[in-house]
């Protein structure tokens, strides 16, 4: 979810989905050999492979290094001292951190105060008013949703940690949203404003959430204020974008006849110009709200509690059914809000057919009333249900939940067992996880670690000025440089060659996928809704079924990773084969070209920026969840990060997410063509 | 706006109204330039450059003169086209009126105020009551249903929303739309859509109606149509237009009188037959020729002197006769017709000077002539 669907959806609503392709260099091995890029790139590979065996370690040379542990304890230190003291607290961070907690309090107790029934009823409400109210089955659908959705956080035991999580979600939703739509008028509204913060937004969408948590929790500590104010950097970006990307895109001509009948700049803009966006603000809606989930989800392990507390515990405890039971309850949580959004999209774009003309006015108004008429009842049910009975008990009745999570845990157990090493010939999942691991994955780490670093800096600078610009290659290698001075190149290389693997297991699978999938209406009508949920799932609960599966470790990791970035690389290649111009196609076919020679000569290359964009799509998610990998068993730099958040070690933990952030950006720049710099912003 | 303000503004409007019917033109435009580039402001007032064609201007200064040195006068009551092929300035031209674009240079006056030194509230107001706009993408909000865009107007001069809707459910209506009021713009035909933006520009009740291009995105057929109504509505409240286009046939059946545009400058002003009949230069021969041009020009142009056994014989025919119609005359009556006006027989046309205006060669002649030659030089 989260960054893939940004650009992608953003894109769509730019419409810019076709994009002239670039000139195809001269194809063959041939033609490979005449450009001087690649003749580079297979000098620097061989001075690699020659440097690897000369040399016996390629780490990054200590003497290039710099102690940044004993500054960042200071800062630390200081942090730690002054948080009763220093003005910058007093009167700034202080006030933020009591707002939140404060806020967050009142949400939860408002909750509380309606009591589980209340809650149901208000929520079902709001939902089916929102999708656009009346007797329609759209509407209804949505609100039957909703209600399945709350009375299963009842049901499953979890009805306390899901109202921690909402009350959370309402707080930094709305706050994200207004900070967003800010950020998005200055950036729609002014060129100075747009220079400014595009490359902010391009930054944050790269970097990996888990990063800044830890200097987040020093300056506010452990609890809602630093899961709130992560929450809000992290889902505030989206609203903003797509808010300036609405009010970039808007019609000009609806604009100039506004000034034509003599609208000044406010009249233009809250008639005009924001009503214009509004599409484009939903979705950024939508964005937000599914990226504060992840992250409220994610911040459990800064405090945030909740669901996402439940699943952290249930982790650590190794206890995959509790894990499991509250993974399931935070997906509902997610797709009732993808639909309820998405269902007010709809309404924006197809409104009920007006109600004033003549005839059907009976019918209408009947309508109406039914409407009102249900309002009623929730309201009226609601509050009866606080005052009195069973029904009136604050949290949902105890008699009518279900303890799933302990026999869930057996079950599973017996299953997982019984996958792991008991099947016979193919072996099992334990088995296959333990020959990657030491069939793959550690010849890939010691090679990269073994690979001396000027090689890899010289490597990594062709592969950028090949595939993107000069520019896009000091980059790299200045990401890649931060990394070695830090001393953390060692454990960076462990990281990046599991992104590596993880990467090329997507692409692999994705393409395959994506192919099949824009060749086959069949088949994309069918994994299109899985696709859906999977877009909508906080990253963190992927980490849940595949520790059930495999254990803690680095395959969990990357298989984590990799489920978690394949829908965005189906679905981009998938789109990108299908835009394919027809008249092409129609070309090909007409010559009498096969399936095979039509995919290969003609889909293939004219999608190719659709491609190298879900490849830098693919990079950047499964970094993203490469570092959550820490928390089950991945070790390096995400291990790292969890360390420093355990034991609040700024040394440790910051060192390690600037690391992150620094592979975050050498990946995007290594994988972001000339091409895709256009399509990834959308405004261009 | 208050509401008393709002009164005041328009009791000027009517004053200023009365006051330019009897003085003079709507629109006063003198010397105006619309220069894009770097130090545009430079250009209008150095006679080294303003001699220079487009692209030696371009290259000298970096900059493009949309308009140049335009001078014209809009009179109470006409359609005054302004024509020219795309890149030849007219849009810039017509958004300059109201400042939609800023002039760089010349003056600007709208029934003898200046335009040019206008404040801020002082256009808007011109921009909300006296002169209101078509545009050729129709340029309506899509979230709006077609009643509430043609009352948005209103609702920027901060009408009251029951006032406003009336209005423009009457608006609706005079253009044709009834029982649309409640759709969206997305679910009207392009003709539909562009007849919202006609009534939006209605609803105010300007006093001049300024069309930019406003047919050029539609079918021919309906194109047919939309000229109509705006024939119709021309006939109907004679308001003053200004109507750009870069159909020469639209120019010539709307147009009491066309402003030819090439490369930001009027190459030629006058009556649709004065430019059929009378190009300037090449460009606009070049331009007209395909023109019927018995459709366009009158007997007055094509009649000889009478002799003077034809004072009282053959039929009589008005001076602005359309020649289409004098041949039709003179081929059912079998001889040359008289070109009567006020009773006084002022010449003939007879076959061979109908056949001349059909064939082209009439224009040499009119050179020859005094008459015609004054007319052209408006």
């Amino acid at each position: 979810m989260s960054t893939t669907t940004l650009p992608q959806r953003g894109k769509e609503a730019a419409g810019t989905a076709t994009q002239a392709p670039e000139a195809t260099p001269p194809g063959g091995v041939r033609g490979l050999l005449a450009r001087p890029a690649f003749m580079g790139f297979l000098v620097v590979v061989v001075a690699l492979v020659v440097g690897a065996v000369a040399a016996d370690s390629g780490t990054w040379p200590k003497a290039l290094t710099f102690d940044v542990k004993g500054p960042l304890d200071d800062v630390s230190n200081w942090l730690t001292d002054n948080r009763a003291k220093s003005p910058l607290f007093l009167y700034f961070l202080l006030h933020i951190s009591n707002w939140s907690e404060g806020g967050v309090d009142y949400v939860f107790t408002f909750l509380n105060s309606l009591g589980w029934l209340g809650v149901t009823a208000l929520a079902t409400a709001v939902s089916w008013y929102v999708a656009g109210a009346g007797l329609r089955m759209r509407s209804l659908r949505i609100a039957l949703l909703t209600l399945c959705t709350f009375a299963a956080f009842g049901v499953l035991g979890l009805w306390d940690y899901a109202m921690a999580t909402l009350a959370l979600m309402v707080l930094a939703v709305a706050v994200s949203a207004v900070i967003g739509v800010l950020l998005g008028l200055v950036a729609g509204l002014s060129d100075r404003g747009e220079r400014v913060l595009r490359p902010v937004f391009d930054t944050m969408q790269v970097m990996p959430a888990f990063a800044y948590l830890l200097p987040l929790v020093l300056i506010f500590g452990i609890g809602s204020p630093a899961a709130l104010v992560s929450t809000v950097i992290y889902a505030a970006p989206p609203m903003a974008r797509l808010t300036a990307l609405g009010l970039r895109g808007a019609d000009a001509a609806a604009l100039e006849a506004s000034r034509s009948l003599g609208a000044g700049a406010w009249q233009r803009l809250w008639t005009a110009r924001l009503p214009l966006a509004r599409r484009e603000m939903l979705l950024g809606l939508n964005q937000t709200i599914m990226m504060a989930l992840s992250m409220v989800v994610m911040a459990s392990v800064i405090g945030s509690g909740g669901l996402g507390d439940k699943i952290y515990q249930a982790l650590s405890k190794d206890n995959v059914g509790m894990a499991l039971v509250a993974g399931v309850c935070i997906v509902l949580i997610a797709i009732w809000l993808d639909r309820v959004t998405a269902a007010a999209g709809d309404q924006l774009e197809a409104p009920a057919a007006p109600a004033r003309v003549g005839g059907d006015t009976g019918a209408v108004s009947l309508e109406k009333a039914i409407g009102w008429l249900a309002w009623g009842a929730f309201v009226a049910f609601g509050a009866l249900g606080a005052l009195f009975g069973p029904i009136g008990e604050r949290s949902w009745p105890i008699d009518w939940t279900t303890t799933v999570s302990a026999p869930l845990t057996e079950g599973i157990e017996s299953f997982t067992g019984a996958i792991s090493d008991g099947v016979p010939v193919l072996g099992g999942t334990d088995v296959w996880a333990a020959h990657f691991t030491s069939w793959v994955l550690n010849p890939m780490r010691e090679a990269m670690q073994a690979a001396p670093w000027w090689g890899v800096l010289l490597l990594v600078a062709v592969i950028a000025w090949m595939v993107g610009s000069w520019r896009a290659g000091l980059t790299s290698i200045l990401s890649l440089s931060v990394i070695g001075v830090l001393g953390l190149w060692h454990k960076s290389m462990d990281t990046l060659s599991q992104v590596i693997v993880s990467v090329l297991c997507t692409l692999v699978v994705g393409v395959l996928i994506g192919i099949v999938a824009a060749r086959s209406r069949w088949v994309m009508r069918l994994i299109r809704p899985v696709l859906d949920v999977m877009q909508t799932m906080p990253q963190f609960v992927y980490l849940v079924p595949v520790v059930a599966l495999v254990g803690v470790g680095r395959p969990a990791a990357i298989l984590a990773a990799v489920v978690y970035a394949l829908p965005a690389v189906i679905r981009i290649t998938a789109q990108g084969l299908r835009s394919v111009d027809p008249a092409a196609m129609e070309a090909s076919r007409s010559l009498g070209g096969t399936a095979w020679q039509q995919l290969r000569q003609v889909q293939l290359p004219l999608a190719r920026p659709s491609l190298m964009l879900a490849c830098n799509q693919g990079v950047v998610l499964v970094l993203a969840i490469v570092v959550i990998g820490g928390l089950v068993g991945g070790g390096a730099l995400g291990y790292d990060v969890v360390y420093g958040l355990q034991k609040s070690d700024l040394g440790v933990g910051l060192s390690a997410g600037v690391a992150i952030v620094c592979l975050g950006l050498m990946l995007d720049r290594l994988t972001q063509s000339a091409g895709s710099t256009g399509k990834r912003g959308g405004t261009k | 706006m208050s509401e008393t303000a709002e009164a005041t503004a328009t009791a000027d409007n009517k004053n200023a109204d009365e006051h330019g019917a009897q003085t003079g033109p709507v629109f006063s435009v003198r010397n105006l330039w619309k220069v894009f580039g770097p130090k545009a402001d430079r250009v209008p007032g150095d006679p080294g450059v303003t001699g220079l064609s487009q692209a030696e201007l371009r290259e000298k200064t970096g900059c493009t003169a949309a308009v140049r040195d335009v001078s014209f006068d809009v009179h109470k009551g006409e359609v005054f086209v302004v024509m020219g092929l795309s890149g030849s300035g007219k849009s810039t031209l017509v958004r300059c009126l109201t400042r939609l674009i800023e002039p760089t240079a010349g003056t600007l006056e709208f029934n003898g105020e200046d335009v040019i030194s206008m404040g801020k509230d002082a256009l808007r107001r011109l921009r909300r009551h006296r002169a209101s706009m078509v545009f050729q993408n129709f340029g309506l909000l899509p979230h709006r249903s077609v009643l509430d865009n043609v009352a948005y107007g209103l609702e920027i001069q901060g009408v009251a929303k029951a006032e406003r809707r009336e209005r423009a459910a009457e608006m609706v209506a005079k253009v044709g739309l009834e029982g649309l009021g409640d759709r969206r713009p997305g679910q009207l035909s392009g003709g539909q859509q562009q007849r919202v933006g006609l009534a939006r520009a209605l609803a105010v009740d300007p006093e001049v109606l300024l069309f930019d291009e406003p047919f050029s995105a539609l079918d021919p057929l309906i194109r047919r149509d939309m000229q109509e109504e705006v024939i119709r509505l021309h006939r109907e409240e004679g308001r003053t237009m200004v109507f750009i286009t870069h159909d020469l046939s639209e120019a010539l059946r709307l147009g009491d009188r066309i402003a030819l545009m090439r490369d930001g400058e009027v190459v030629q002003l006058g009556t649709p037959e004065e430019i059929v009949a009378n190009p300037a230069d090449d460009y606009v021969r070049d331009f007209v020729r395909d023109v019927p041009r018995e459709q366009v020009i009158s007997v007055r142009r094509a009649m000889r002197k009478a002799e003077a056994t034809e004072q009282e014989t053959g039929a009589a025919l008005a001076p602005d006769t359309l020649v289409a119609d004098a041949i039709e005359t003179v081929a059912r009556s079998g001889e040359s017709c008289r070109v009567v006006e006020n009773g006084r027989t002022i010449g003939v046309v007879d076959d061979a000077r109908l056949l001349s205006v059909v064939a082209g060669l009439d224009t040499a002649q009119d050179d020859g002539d005094g008459e015609p030659k004054e007319v052209a030089a408006v």
